[in-house]
Parts: structure tokens; C-alpha cells; sequence
């Protein structure tokens, strides 16, 4: 998931060609102050346009201690966008607060009910602390991501190159995602120019069960990519997978083995996901 | 002598693909100016956003708006034009 800058043309109009899976409009961080308007302006006009390919499209909004939120809401949903980002979560409280927001906006400007989604970033101590009653708080809510400089300045750590201030964090939100059943999402790595370190970053997070990793220069786009993409072998063994499944169905069992290995439901759902990772359809395997 | 203040907002910049546009007092009714990538090219679609833009806020004749383009498509100059235009105007966004 790409991040544009909101008040930016070249970037907003363009970001789709370097092929990320998502966009995120910044109406937040990437915007001064004086330039809000402007910025909230030219995002709604350019979603209204649309044109962003196959890409996923959010909007981060400013927090809900600004006097922005309510406005950044209204030109998002408005134009029907999958999500809103909302930066700085620390309770469950600003989640409902959020939900109301967003629907009485579907409900004006005639957008289905419940189906604008929220991201929570946490980007605080006491966010993450709370992730699973955040993640909770709300049907909307469909990820949870960590911050990156905020929380490490919040831990009081300062962002080292390894992410030692994170690993902790990280861990802990993936339970919490899973436990929750929303998705975790990865922060951004700010070093542009560091392919090698990107890919330590991004490996690590997919090891642990990340689902994706925000980044904020079309460069690392490839990176994680390359990453995120199951091998050969892994393909090949979950489409195995799911066809002894399938073929297990069918007499009537429950479970089978494969290469000496117990396939059960885990298993397959596993198998399901790397395929569906990989453009897959199990239902074609 | 006193001088009488002009009232003028503005909005954009001049990156590239975008505009700044400036709206001003204009005692000689509705007064558009383009000047930049595509002033001579595209003069006649820019000026109907312009006016489509400012008719859809409900916007006076009395503007003298002055665009300097970067290669700004439609919807990065109606974005600048209503941004400019509520300023001027002092609209809430």
C-alpha cells in the first residue's frame, strides 16, 4: 500500500502506474497545516475521477483531535472509498466515534451502510496495548497497523535500523489481528534508498504473519512484492494440497494425508491463502 | 492618500501537473487569465472548468482569477480554482 501525498497531483494521479496493491491518500502528516483544505479538496475531486486501476483505495484522515477529521470523512466517503486510515487510535471509544462519522456520511451521500472499512494505525504506547479491544470495537475495522516514528518516539526508543524497538510490538499486534480476525499491516521502512534493509524488514514481518507492508516510495514497491510472492514450490505444494483436500471431500473424509503429512482444515486454509496470494483460485486448482 | 486593499486568495502551486490560481476583486465583471504548459492549447476547456467551477459555488461575477498552469489536468485546476475561490471568499472548506 502506497502513500500519496493528498495536496500532490503528479503523485495522486499517477501512483497507481507503479503497481502497488493499494493506495493511501495522506490527508494527515504529508499535508501542512495551512494546506488542509486544498488538500481535502483535490483527493475528493481526484476520487471522484477515479481511474486508479485495480489498486485499493484509502484515505488516512487527520486525527480525531484535530479539527479536520469530520471534513476528511465526508470527502472520502462521499466518493465511496474502500477505507478510512485512522492515525493515532488509542481506544476502542475513537473507533465508535469514527463509526458514527462514517455513517451518517454513507447514509447522506448514499453509500451502503457499513461498507467503508477502518485501519487502525497504533501509533502509541497505550494503542497498541489496547489493539484487540481497538480491533474489536467495531465491525468496520479490517486492519490493524503499528506506527513507526510516533511509536518509537512514544516507547521513548528512538527508530534503530534493526527495528528492535518494534519486534515486540509487532508480535504482539499479529496475535491481536488474529484473535480479532482483521488483517495486521506492517508500517513504512523510511529508508528509501535501502533495498537490502527493506527486504530483512519485510521478510521478518511476513515470517511472523503480517499481511502487508505500507511503503512510501514506488521503489520498494517491487521489494515487497518479490517478498509477499509465494515460490514455485509453495504453489505447487498447496495446489497438492487442496486437491487432496478436494479429492478427500468427496469420499466423504475428513482428513487426509499427504507426503506423510496430516492435511487438516489449518492446512488447507493455509494452502487457500498462499494461492490466493499467488492470483489463485483454489476453486480452479 | 488611502489606498483600497485588494482582496485576493490563492491555491496550487507550480509543480508539475498542478496550477496557482488566484482570485481577486475585479470591478470588470468576470476576468480569466491563463497563462503557462497549456495556455494556449487548451484556453477554451480551462476557462469553461473555470466557470463551470465557480458557478457551481455560487460564485459572483466580480472575479478576476489568474491561473498559472504546470500542465494541470481538469481536475487539478477545478480543485485549485474552488480552493482559491473559498479562501477568497472565506468559505469553510
Amino acid at each position: 500500500m502506497l502513500y500519496l501525498p493528498g495536496n500532490n497531483p503528479n503523485m495522486l494521479l499517477r501512483g497507481h502506474l507503479f503497481g502497488p496493491d493499494g493506495l493511501v491518500i495522506d490527508l494527515e502528516d504529508a499535508v501542512s497545516a495551512s494546506e488542509k483544505d486544498a488538500a481535502r479538496v483535490l483527493t475528493r475531486e481526484a476520487l471522484r475521477r477515479g481511474g486508479f486501476g485495480r489498486c485499493e483505495v484509502t484515505v488516512r484522515i487527520n486525527g480525531l483531535d484535530t479539527g479536520f477529521w469530520r471534513d476528511d470523512v465526508a470527502a472520502a466517503v462521499s466518493c465511496g472509498v474502500s477505507g478510512i486510515r485512522a492515525p493515532k487510535v488509542e481506544s476502542p471509544r475513537t473507533v465508535l466515534d469514527l463509526d458514527e462519522e462514517i455513517s451518517e456520511a454513507e447514509e447522506k451521500y448514499g453509500v451502503t451502510r457499513g461498507s467503508t472499512k477502518i485501519f487502525c494505525l497504533l501509533e502509541s504506547a497505550r494503542g497498541v496495548w489496547r489493539a484487540y479491544d481497538i480491533a474489536t470495537a467495531s465491525p468496520r475495522v479490517t486492519a490493524i497497523l503499528p506506527g513507526g516514528e510516533d511509536l518509537a518516539a512514544d516507547l521513548r526508543a528512538g527508530r534503530s535500523k534493526e527495528g528492535t524497538e518494534l519486534e515486540w510490538i509487532r508480535r504482539m499486534l499479529i496475535v491481536a489481528a488474529r484473535a480479532a480476525g482483521v488483517d495486521a499491516l506492517d508500517t513504512v521502512f523510511p529508508r528509501v534508498a535501502d533495498d537490502d534493509g527493506l527486504r530483512r524488514e519485510t521478510a521478518f514481518v511476513k515470517q511472523l504473519g503480517f499481511d502487508g507492508k505500507s511503503v512510501i516510495h514506488p521503489n520498494q514497491i517491487p521489494v515487497i512484492h518479490e517478498i509477499y510472492a509465494p515460490t514455485e514450490k509453495e504453489i505447487e505444494t498447496a495446489r497438492r494440497i487442496v486437491e487432496a483436500a478436494s479429492a478427500a471431500a468427496a469420499r466423504g473424509l475428513g482428513a487426509v494425508s499427504l507426503d506423510g503429512r496430516m492435511i487438516d482444515a489449518p492446512v488447507i486454509r493455509g494452502a487457500e491463502y498462499t494461492l490466493a496470494r499467488a492470483g489463485l483460485s483454489a476453486e480452479k486448482v | 492618500m488611502e489606498a483600497n486593499a485588494i482582496k485576493t486568495a490563492r491555491a496550487g502551486t507550480l509543480e508539475s501537473m498542478d496550477c496557482l490560481v488566484a482570485v481577486a476583486d475585479s470591478d470588470a465583471g468576470r476576468v480569466i487569465e491563463i497563462s503557462g504548459a497549456s495556455a494556449v492549447r487548451f484556453k477554451s476547456s480551462m476557462e469553461k472548468t473555470i466557470n463551470d467551477t465557480l458557478d457551481a459555488l455560487g460564485a459572483g461575477e466580480r472575479l478576476r482569477i489568474s491561473v498559472r498552469d504546470n500542465g494541470a489536468l481538469g481536475v487539478v485546476l477545478g480543485a485549485r480554482v474552488e480552493t482559491a475561490y473559498k479562501r477568497y471568499a472565506g468559505l469553510a472548506e
